[in-house]
């Protein structure tokens, strides 16, 4: 089992790595969302034992570790909140520069460097 | 943003009386008080820290609190009109002079907390809020640039030098074990420590003071509209820093060092303050530029240690406050009666027109000029004593301080009321002169009977050196040593002042060599560097991630490869057993790897968020089956919430843009790169989870404790329990990047509105 | 787009929603939920009025002003069950009534601080979620497209 939750956190988060190499910003966001899943993942499943849910747990029965349970939701609820906030990061650039793509962007910006760099040479 | 409600125009003309009558309670109540012996309030604040909100009344307290409301009367009866004059003239609504009363009053409150706080968090909290408070108010005219320029100066300099008396009192707490003053007060011995934290809270204390080389704030402030100046500072907030080292004195004096440094300190904020005040031509800068020069001779009073000293700064305090804030009232009169002027060059002669004014204005700068039949006279006499006491040297000083007040006092005072009339007609409002009167009055009153004011002053005194002060001030009129010294200092004086035209020039080029190379330079330069170095840092990083972020990650990644086959790693990897039962469990992490990869294809943006929430649909599976119900509950939930999130997100961008990304063709290094990157980095991933879930279980866990503990927190869903009570804190951490997110995305959708 | 049965549907929907939100809420110290998933369940039920009835509807079918400072209020109050015992004498966030000591019942609800702690954590997953909801919405009404 062990192999099989490995595997998974594997593909999970390669998949997010390609898709965070992507010069749109909205796949690099969801790039950014797949990884978080894959560390989520990885988290529940390094509880030290599973068996029946943590909810009026019987003495002797075997339970799910219940501390990583919490921390998985503290962490997939901040995600939500840092991917909302990628998104409206994403569409407020599309607004002031009419583009999503990073290449056009960086472009952009680097030209616009060069314009003030020679506007302080020349004064 | 308008605030001119009908209404509104008929509370704010009650706030000036309230804040007044407001004001003569509390001092009346002060008064009370004191002549009942004092007394102190002691409340458990936070137990845990150490921390307690004791407060005392004692001589140091009274004195302090009586400048602060005794001036507040006068100062809120001539803002009621002044202010809405000042308003009219700003075209502004009269509801916002509401802000004003409110932050005055605050102010006041703050500073009674600050004279009487015997804790030293206590002392700092009401530290801040009258540097708070002073921000507020010194950018009153929010709309002029200046203003808020003088503002944030000031908050820069008195905020930053909070700081440091933060960390001085840590210092204490840290050798005595105790943030009480009087249990630190009682115990304090000459040592490293000491030293430290008395340097640090003498520095926190002289930027306060508007001290050199701290004394550049000062004059800036003097945007502030007049009211505001003539309380906060000349009377309140300069006042708040020689306050402190009077209620640390025992701390300060353990150290020569620090002492020495006082008097340097004064003795420079006496001279330079002096001299600019000779030169400068609008009268609130040179005002402003004697104020500092005052707090000098408390600074270099303090410094000069004794029971006589501390008694003479606590008089200067006192005679100060009054008279210099009748001179700033007197500056705000002048300027409003003669329509704008406020400048020397530009005013003269108004003695006739403004008799009243004339004659307490005049008052009030004998006062500070320390002539005969005024409180500012018995100042003088003990601050000479002392001074002689300690030495011929400190004595000569004193004269030449005293000699230059005199000298700028008096062009003050001629130039404005006396000499040939310029301008046009002047009428000042009763209102406005009033107040001013009636703090001359007080100064005169000082003068004629001494001894309620010295014997406040030695109480302060007392409670600051920790042993017994007496003044005894009478008028003598025999040859003692003060006496000689005061006559010098009104001979040189008077030289100066007529010589004051010859001396200008020089002047005028010293203080601006000062402005060119002083420490008001350097607290731009500093400004401006901390913004080019931040605009350095987001060209180097942020040019473009992307490619700084994969040279990253491609190295990283091969180099844990490497360390990760190199270990010896023997039986490190556990395949562990899958149970028939397990089958859910193994469809479910299937679907989730199937999306994963799925994602990888889709072209369009809808497409790909719909294969995404697969993933997250997946993984939702997989926490049900690992016996995680509420970790599944929330995933489902928030997976969904996402996807609408990104739909909705989506529409909002044409779709030309994001088709023009979808249909971007890759570039052929980019072809082969991501998906190598892609790969390697899983692997990584892969091999890292892979040896940590392999871990052997090892003795008990936290989370059988956790499980047992439930009970007791009275909760049968551990996780709940976990989230709202064992780990509350990280739970409400987590709340507050959720409402942080909620402003983030709030702001940068609606262009900057929030709510 | 929306057809009538899907207006109705969601129209009667509300309630519901809400009841389940509320039991989530409650039942989360005793069973599967607790704050988040609760407020989430709630946001989800705003979201679909939305949704089904475009945005001037659904503001006009809930009070939706005072979301943004809902936010603040609720974390103010995450916040007060965190302080307030440092003011007693306890540690931060220590919890009333203690272990073992004894607890007021409401029907088969407790009445303890953490459950005021996870109301304030509901109000504030609810209000945050529909405030970034609403915030998009207003955007999209404002370029003139549907909202989605």
């Amino acid at each position: 089992m062990t192999l099989l939750f490995a595997l998974a956190v594997g593909v999970i988060f390669g998949s997010g790595a390609y898709l965070l190499l992507k010069p749109d910003l909205f796949r690099i966001t969801l790039g950014i969302v797949l990884i978080a899943n894959a560390a989520n993942l990885a988290l529940v499943t390094s509880g030290r034992e599973r068996g029946a849910s943590p909810i009026s747990a019987t003495a002797g029965e075997a339970v799910s570790d219940p501390v990583v349970q919490a921390l998985a939701i503290t962490a997939i609820v901040i995600g939500f909140a840092v991917t909302a906030l990628l998104l409206s990061l994403a569409y407020r650039i599309y607004v002031s520069a009419r583009t999503v793509d990073l290449d056009e962007l960086s472009s952009a910006e680097a030209l616009r460097a060069e314009e003030e760099d020679s506007r302080e040479l020349s004064v | 943003m308008a605030d001119d409600r009908p209404h509104a125009r008929g509370a704010h003309r009650v706030l000036a009386p309230a804040s007044a009558i407001l004001a003569a309670l509390l001092l009346a109540a002060t008064l009370i008080a004191w002549s009942s012996g004092g007394g102190s309030l002691d409340l458990p604040w936070a137990p845990a820290l150490g921390l307690r909100l004791h407060f005392r009344l004692d001589g140091l307290a009274v004195l302090y609190i009586l400048l602060a409301t005794g001036v507040a009367v006068a100062v809120f009866a001539y803002s009621a009109r002044y202010l809405p004059l000042h308003l009219a003239h700003g075209g502004r609504p009269a509801g916002e002079s509401v802000r004003f009363y409110a932050l005055l009053v605050l102010f006041m409150g703050a500073m009674i907390g600050l004279a009487t706080a015997q804790d030293l968090i206590l002392l700092f909290v009401f530290w801040d809020i009258t540097a708070i408070a002073s921000y507020y108010l010194i950018a009153y005219d929010r709309h002029e640039a200046e203003s808020r320029w003088a503002a944030l100066m000031a908050l820069l300099v008195t905020g930053v030098s909070a700081v440091l008396l933060l960390i001085g009192a840590l210092v204490l707490q840290a050798e005595y074990g105790t943030f009480s003053l009087p249990e630190i007060l009682e115990q304090v011995r000459p040592g490293g420590a000491v030293t430290l934290a008395g340097a640090l809270i003498a520095l926190a204390a002289i930027a306060k003071s508007a001290q050199v080389p701290f004394h550049f704030w000062l004059p800036r402030a003097m945007t502030a509209p007049t009211p505001v100046s003539a309380y906060l500072h000349s009377a309140a907030m300069v006042a708040a820093g020689v306050l402190l080292i009077g209620r640390t004195y025992p701390v300060l004096e353990s150290s020569r060092l620090v002492l020495d440094g006082l008097v340097v300190v004064g003795v420079a904020s006496m001279l330079v303050g002096g001299l600019l005040a000779l030169s400068r031509d609008e009268i609130k800068r040179l005002l402003a530029c004697s104020t500092f020069s005052q707090y000098g001779y408390v600074v270099f009073l303090y410094g000069l240690g004794g029971p006589l000293a501390a008694t003479a700064a606590g008089l200067y305090v006192l005679a100060h406050g009054i008279a210099k804030s009748a001179l700033f009232l007197t500056a705000g009169a002048v300027t409003e009666a003669t329509g704008g002027r406020n400048r020397l060059s530009d005013l003269g002669g108004l003695a006739r027109e403004l008799p009243v004014l004339a004659a307490a204005s005049g008052l009030a700068a004998a006062s500070v000029a320390a002539l005969p039949l005024t409180l500012g006279f018995f100042a003088d006499e003990l601050f000479f004593g002392a001074a002689l006491e300690r030495g011929a040297g400190y004595a000569l000083i004193a004269v030449a301080g005293a000699a230059l007040t005199f000298a700028y006092l008096g062009r003050f005072w001629i130039v404005i009321f006396l000499g040939a009339r310029q301008g046009g007609e002047a009428r000042a409002p009763r209102l406005l002169v009033v107040p001013v009167l009636a703090l001359g009055l007080a100064a005169l009153a000082g003068g004629l009977v001494p001894s309620p004011a010295a014997d406040l002053a030695a109480d302060a005194a007392s409670a600051s050196v920790l042993g017994p002060a007496e003044a005894s001030v009478a008028y003598h009129l025999d040859l003692r040593a003060e006496n000689l010294m005061a006559l010098g200092a009104w001979a040189l004086g008077s030289l100066l002042l007529a010589c004051a035209g010859g001396l200008r020039d020089p002047l005028m080029k010293v203080a601006s060599i000062g402005a060119r190379l002083g420490p008001e330079r350097i607290y731009g330069g500093s400004l401006v560097a901390l913004n080019r170095l931040s605009d350095r840092i987001h060209d180097f990083e942020v040019r473009d991630l992307r490619t700084r972020v994969a040279s990253v990650l491609m190295p990283a990644g091969l180099l844990v490869v490497i360390g990760v086959l190199a270990t010896p790693s023997a039986g490190a990897y556990t395949v562990g057993s899958i149970r028939v039962r397990d089958a859910g469990l193994v469809l479910a992490l299937l679907v989730a790897c199937a999306g994963a990869l799925a994602t990888t294809v889709p072209r369009r943006h809808l497409t790909l968020a719909l294969v995404v929430a697969t993933v997250g649909y997946g993984l939702t599976a997989v926490y049900a089956f690992i016996g995680a119900p509420d970790v599944a509950l929330v995933a489902v939930l928030v997976e969904t919430v996402l996807a609408v999130l990104l739909l909705g997100v989506f529409s909002l961008v044409p779709a030309d843009v994001l088709r023009r990304e979808a249909e971007l063709p890759t570039r052929a290094t980019r072809r082969w790169r991501d998906p190598l990157v892609g790969v390697v980095s899983g692997g990584v991933a892969f091999m890292l989870a892979w040896g940590a879930l392999s871990r052997p279980v090892r003795g008990e866990s936290i989370a059988a404790e956790h499980v047992r503990l439930a009970d007791d927190a009275h909760a049968k869903d551990v996780v709940t329990a976990i989230l709202a009570d064992f780990r509350a804190l990280d739970t409400l951490v987590e709340v507050t990047v959720i409402a942080v997110a909620f402003l983030g995305v709030s702001s940068l959708l609606r262009r900057g509105r929030l709510l | 787009m929306t057809s009538v049965l899907t207006v109705a549907a969601a129209r009667l929907l509300m309630a519901p929603i809400l009841v389940v939100a509320a039991a989530v809420l409650v039942k989360g110290y005793a069973d599967v939920g607790d704050g988040f998933s609760a407020g989430v369940i709630a946001a989800l039920g705003v979201v679909l009025q939305y949704l089904a009835l475009g945005r001037e509807e659904a503001e006009r079918l809930l009070a939706l002003r005072l979301i943004g400072p809902a936010v603040f209020v609720a974390l103010l109050g995450a916040l007060a069950v965190a302080l307030i015992p440092l003011a007693r004498g306890d540690a931060l966030l220590e919890h009333a009534p203690a272990p073992g000591a004894d607890v007021v019942e409401l029907g088969t609800i407790e009445l303890i601080t953490a459950v005021a702690f996870d109301v304030a954590i509901f109000v504030l997953v609810v209000a945050a979620v529909v405030g970034i909801v609403r915030a998009i919405a207003h955007v999209a009404e404002g370029e003139g497209e549907g909202g989605q």
